[in-house]
């Protein structure tokens, strides 16, 4: 089964995503894919705080900050995939440490994310809906939400199970949810 | 009237065009320096005119109104704008809160209200 999760920050997408992958392994092989490149002692030791707090819910952390289908090769595709979040995926393909930008990063992103899917046992997928506001962005600010955004719809495409989070409550937008 | 409303990139155009058999030649894409083509069944982005209408002093549901009456078959799609941070400047924050009163306005009118959630419709009304 797959499960497609968005909404806004800090409104319970993660544990809800959590719960849902733990729930599918049904026992079997749990991994959380790591997407998140650190910078500096902080973001190491929130890292490794996180690892242990997930340890203990049965993940398996894989280092996977880019190139998704990588991962297929760590790890035994018949297992459960947490992928949170493909903002942080996004980010890391598009904007790029040399500074340069690739402007193809989403729809490759895209493609792979759809391929990976289809490739492993259970895919829980967290994104974030960054899409309702006034303000105006400067160019490459709007080519990202537009980029997260064809990610999100391809995802919720191939998905079985498309959900919202707000405010820790949950709505179905297609399927059904898995719990 | 119908009035389709979600974030920006969520497949509002697609879905109404799809939903309500309309061409390209239906749609009117509007923005904040012309008057629309009220001629036409689908106005698109209504924020934009609605912020044209700020410029002018204008209210935006008077004439939105009437193309109403004259197509019941209409469809007015707008962006969800509403959900940010107060905007820090004044012209922004006018436009949010008169395109918010327009949104309600419109679906209280509207016999149908779909919402787009990544590319997925939502039916409020």
């Amino acid at each position: 089964m797959r499960v497609f999760i968005s909404g806004g920050v800090k409104n319970g997408k993660s544990s809800h995503a959590q719960n849902i992958a733990k729930k599918l392994s049904g026992g079997g092989p749990l991994y959380y894919v790591a997407t998140m490149i650190p910078h500096d002692d902080e973001d190491y030791r929130r890292i490794s705080r996180h690892i242990k707090e997930r340890e203990g819910m049965g993940f398996e952390t894989i280092e996977c900050p880019r190139d998704i289908l990588k991962c297929l090769e760590k790890a035994k595709p018949e297992g459960v995939f947490l992928l949170d979040s493909t903002t942080a995926l996004l980010s890391n393909e598009m904007f790029l440490e040399d500074g340069e930008i690739n402007h193809d990063a989403a729809d490759k992103i895209a493609k792979e994310l759809v391929r990976f899917a289809e490739s492993i046992g259970g895919f829980v997928a967290v994104s974030d809906a960054i899409y309702s506001d006034a303000a105006e962005y400067e160019a490459l600010t709007e080519e990202y939400r537009k980029g997260l955004a064809s990610i999100d719809r391809a995802l919720a495409g191939c998905c079985d199970t498309v959900l919202e989070i707000c405010c820790g409550t949950v709505f179905c937008h297609k399927g059904e949810f898995p719990i | 009237m119908y009035l389709i409303i979600g974030g920006a990139y969520q497949g509002k155009m697609e879905y109404a065009a799809q939903r309500f058999g309309l061409s390209e030649e239906d749609i009117y894409v509007c923005t904040d320096d012309h008057e629309p083509d009220f001629s036409r069944r689908c106005l698109h982005h209504v924020e934009r005119y609605v912020r044209f209408c700020l410029k002018k002093g204008a209210d935006p549901a008077e004439k939105l109104e009437k193309w109403s009456v004259s197509h019941g078959d209409g469809v007015l799609i707008c962006e969800d704008i509403f959900c940010g941070v107060v905007p820090t400047d004044e012209e922004t924050r006018a436009w949010r809160e008169a395109a918010g009163r327009c949104a309600a306005w419109a679906a209280g009118k509207a016999e149908g209200v779909v919402r787009l959630f990544c590319g997925l419709p939502q039916v409020l009304k």
